[in-house]
């Protein structure tokens, strides 16, 4: 569609714009920077909510203790019927036996436990299933289904009860931050989508005479829409750059702590969106943003 | 070389053109003349592909414009040098740069432009002023640097839009003596004035329209209305 030589009259034109109406530039590329500085916090809070109910999630199941004395076959076969239950991701079938070494394991160093344990003759823990939800929301459901199942006989307890409230309300905190999240992207892309329209348009109005005898010349659409264009790529990436200034340090700093609070000693900021992914996607949204804004300004000028 | 068939043209209920039919043929000199709303204007951006014809046919070279993609139409462009009463130059260029402007869009390379422009110049008599902004320089230079532009892509069609509507006697003499002069080499020439005494002069085709209707043609005519 264009040569060499156009292409680079074309980059020369668009940067010279950019640094002769520097003030405009400066305008669009700070109004540009605010809106993706309102992207990154709003993808980062995504991020780490998303990860600390993850983080939490992960640590949740429903612990469905059997009744004593069940036959390994029997609970299997309950196992099984749980999974059947399509809300249930897994179901892991932990012995009582097995539960006793965990047990005896985890408190190895506590002589008192260990020399209570050895004073009872038989194994006083319960075979177990540990049921995790495909969805955080399923929990309640799940432990319904099972207290008033066919198989609730054979079961001793259901311990789901603690967690509850914690997790409504992580699950109801993580769809407030989704709901707001995109309306307020929303309503950003708009305000940018505006500011930098009018930008152009007013770069475009002083220049609506070089357009003009443009097109008398024969000068093709690409070739006129072409400097603007390039003058939009550049507020793009002059703001994508000063968005990096600012988070690099606190993605650097400021991030890990937060990981590391919210996932507990042995997590790192490595489930977190990766910086390169962030910064990627935000230099995305403002080549959109900006191209949208000078196709729509420009064409106006271009009328055959 | 340019033949209207039945070319009728509105602007909203306003009919600006109605059934025109005429014919130009190749290395022709035509002074289109009428006041104002004649339809003069219309007649030349119908020709340049600004405008479409309602209804009829313009046919270039025998190609019918209406059929040229909207994407070819600034080849059209290319074919066709325009000028206008008020020349449209760029103010912060040179006269040099001016012309260089129309072939650089054009994306011709810089070797091409560096050897045309001093020779393009040299026809409309300003290679001194080719350092020369627009300021510096009188209407009548000016718009020999416009026409000049007009040049730069060699066109086989010039349209001259009230090209001395802003300037006084001696500088619309020069400009019309350039047209002459570009005519003489082979281009047609299709001039759009109200400048009576100018179109007498020439003594060349003179086509007379009123409210968008070709009212008089004559070979070696007069500016009658």
């Amino acid at each position: 569609m264009l040569d060499t030589t156009s292409f680079i009259r074309i980059t020369k034109t668009g940067f010279s714009n950019f640094t002769r109406n520097w003030l405009l530039s400066a305008a669009a590329v700070l109004v540009m920077t605010i809106t993706l500085i309102i992207f990154a916090v709003l993808a980062l809070l995504f991020s780490v909510s998303n990860y600390s109910v993850k983080a939490i999630q992960e640590r949740v199941d429903i612990s469905v203790y059997m009744k004593k004395g069940l036959a390994e076959d029997r609970i299997l076969d309950i196992k099984r019927s749980f999974e059947q239950d399509p809300l249930v991701r897994e179901a892991v079938y932990i012995s009582a036996q097995v539960a006793l070494e965990d047990f005896r394991a985890r408190h190895s160093e506590d002589r008192q436990i260990i020399s209570a344990l050895n004073e009872v003759d038989e194994n006083p823990l319960l075979a177990t299933l540990r049921i995790k939800a495909r969805n955080l929301e399923d929990y309640p459901q799940i432990a319904e289904n099972i207290s008033s199942g066919a198989q609730s006989a054979f079961i001793e307890k259901l311990n789901y009860n603690d967690n509850r409230a914690v997790i409504d309300r992580l699950a109801k905190i993580l769809s407030i931050i989704v709901s707001v999240g995109v309306g307020l992207v929303a309503i950003f892309s708009a305000i940018a989508v505006l500011v930098l329209f009018n930008t152009l348009r007013l770069t475009i109005y002083n220049r609506r005479e070089e357009v003009e005898i443009m097109r008398l010349v024969g000068a093709t659409n690409w070739y006129i829409r072409g400097p603007f264009v390039a003058e939009s790529i550049m507020y793009s990436l002059a703001a994508t750059l000063a968005t990096a200034v600012l988070l690099v340090p606190i993605y650097t700093k400021v991030l890990p702590q937060i990981a590391g609070f919210v996932g507990g000693p042995g997590l790192s900021a490595s489930g977190l969106l990766p910086i390169w992914v962030l910064l990627v996607g935000l230099l995305a949204a403002a080549l959109v943003l900006s191209i949208i804004s000078t196709l729509l300004a420009i064409r106006k000028y271009l009328k055959i | 070389m340019i033949k209207f068939i039945g070319v009728t043209k509105y602007y909203g209920t306003t009919k600006a053109l109605d059934k025109v039919n005429l014919e130009i043929g190749q290395a022709e000199f035509i002074s289109l003349v009428g006041l104002s709303g004649a339809g003069k204007s219309t007649l030349l951006k119908l020709i340049i592909g600004e405008e479409k014809a309602d209804e009829g046919k313009i046919l270039i070279d025998n190609i019918d414009i209406a059929a040229i993609h909207k994407s070819d139409i600034p080849y059209l462009r290319r074919k066709i040098g325009v000028v206008f009463q008020d020349m449209k130059l760029l103010p912060k260029r040179t006269a040099f740069e001016n012309v260089a402007f129309a072939m650089e869009v054009c994306g011709l390379p810089v070797q091409k432009i560096q050897k045309d422009v001093p020779k393009i110049l040299e026809l409309v008599g300003l290679l001194h002023k080719a350092a020369n902004f627009p300021d510096e320089m009188s209407g009548g230079e000016k718009q020999r640097v416009a026409i000049a532009r007009a040049l730069a892509h060699r066109p086989v069609l010039l349209l001259a839009d009230e090209p001395t509507g802003n300037l006084d006697e001696v500088n619309a003499n020069e400009v019309l003596e350039l047209l002459l002069k570009i005519n003489k080499l082979g281009t047609t020439v299709i001039l759009a004035t109200h400048a009576s005494d100018l179109v007498n002069k020439i003594k060349r085709r003179v086509i007379t329209m009123e409210d968008g209707r070709i009212t008089q043609e004559q070979e070696r005519g007069k500016y009658k209305l």
